[in-house]
């Protein structure tokens, strides 16, 4: 029988690795398993301009890399590892890792949330080769390109703005209206006056069409009208989903979206199982919150072990 | 047996940067090549990996097919430095 963790922490973006500060520094033995990025969609957002204590802002990767030095530097270990399930065994739970068993006093589930897909034709074909998620790491791409940008809320404006450094013209293409932050619908707003970005409102994407294996066009119904705009990609920020796929048979309950229900303790329905972050029913969608609540699931968490 | 390592990147990338996170962990030595950096060679990865993505990182290995991991994939990095 393998030995019994006292913390396990699922996920390693901003809200788990809070809390880890939190709870090594109480002497809680805390190993966290990440799947991805260390540092969450923190570290792939290029500028992260309203986490509080930096005045000029921060790029996301600087952002998670400080987050990821400053829990080890209190003892937290980082592996690699894409936790599959969660079953509660009594006094401890078992979280199946990579198809090995880890055992665990107490987890934390801090899993954030990941990219939705518009889910029309040609986006699953063409992904990666003209249909994209990431700007930080595809934008380079695209230099002097034109580009189609679906989506109309803060990650979708932040990151079309990103683009514009490297793009000819932006066509940015919102189902409905834009829901997006003062600043950044300013600075859109400066966008479209320079000629960078041109708006496309009640518009939805219906197909992503290449000729000879090369994204050139979206079908696109604009106003109830059939239109087609052409580009060279398309980047798509619509939205996200939680990640809790993993607790699909568990005895964790979650909200109709899919995201994890707390009490106020930030405690599941699972003793012992707590949930903090962008994945927790409720959850604001920050990193200043995700922190915030990665710092109460530790205090949360040492008085149920005290217990 | 030795081996030729490359990763394409970009400057904001983090799925690079944990690639090379990986790589450094195992004490492999490997070449950047920045896209942000060198955008000439945009044509050469994307002919390379066949998509518009990075990281992408080419492992040689002596007489052997070159082994190409696209984005950040430790499943498959860890058997092509094991082959
Ligand atoms: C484009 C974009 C721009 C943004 N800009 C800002 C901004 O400017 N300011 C701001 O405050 N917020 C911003 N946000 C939101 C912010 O990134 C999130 O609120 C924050 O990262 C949430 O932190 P988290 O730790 O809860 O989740 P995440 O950052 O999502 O981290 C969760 C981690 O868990 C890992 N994981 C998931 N499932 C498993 C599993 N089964 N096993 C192991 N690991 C797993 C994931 O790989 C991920 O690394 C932005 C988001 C996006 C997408």
């Amino acid at each position: 029988m393998s030995d019994i963790n006292p913390l396990v922490i699922v996920g390693a973006g901003p809200s788990a690795l809070a809390a880890a500060v939190y709870t090594c520094r109480e002497d809680i033995d805390t190993t966290l398993y990440e799947k991805g990025v260390i540092g969450g969609l923190a570290a792939i957002t290029d500028q992260v301009d309203n986490y509080p204590g930096f005045a000029e802002g921060i790029e996301g990767l600087k952002l998670a890399e400080q987050l990821q030095a400053q829990a080890e530097r209190f003892g937290a270990k980082i592996e690699f590892g894409d936790v599959q399930s969660i079953t509660d065994a009594g006094d401890h739970k078992i979280l199946k890792i990579d198809g090995n068993d880890v055992l665990a006093k107490v987890v934390l589930i801090a899993t954030g949330s990941d990219y939705k897909k518009i889910g029309v034709p040609g986006e699953a074909e063409y992904f990666g080769r003209g249909v994209h998620y990431c700007a930080t790491c595809d934008g380079p791409f695209y230099r002097d390109k034109k580009l189609v940008v679906v989506g109309g809320g803060n990650s979708a404006i932040q990151e079309a703005l990103y683009l514009t450094r490297f793009t000819s013209h932006i066509d940015l293409l919102v189902r409905s209206t834009i829901k997006a932050s003062e600043v950044l619908q300013h600075d859109l707003d400066k966008a479209v006056s320079d000629g960078k970005i041109t708006v496309h409102l009640n518009t939805t994407t219906d197909e992503i069409v290449a000729t000879d294996n090369v994204v050139n066009k979206v079908l696109a119904t604009k106003d109830g009208e059939k239109t087609e705009i052409e580009t060279d990609g398309v980047f798509v920020f619509v939205g996200l989903l939680p990640n809790t796929q993993f607790l699909a048979d568990s005895k964790i309950e979650l909200d109709e979206q899919g995201f994890i229900k707390t009490d106020g303790k930030l405690q599941t329905t699972m003793p012992g199982v707590f949930a903090s972050g962008d994945v927790r029913s409720g959850a604001t969608m920050q990193i200043a919150s995700a922190v915030g609540e990665g710092a109460t699931a530790a205090l949360n968490i040492r008085e149920y072990l005290e217990k | 047996m030795s081996k030729n390592i490359t990763v394409y990147t970009t400057n904001a990338c983090a799925y690079c940067m944990m690639v090379k996170k990986y790589l450094d962990s195992k004490g492999q030595s490997y070449n950047v090549i920045n896209l942000d950096e060198q955008p000439d060679q945009r044509e050469k990865v994307e002919a390379i990996s066949g998509v518009k993505s990075v990281p992408v990182t080419v492992i040689e290995t002596e007489n052997a097919e070159p082994s190409v991991t696209v984005g950040w994939n430790p499943n498959k990095l860890s058997a092509a430095l094991a082959a």
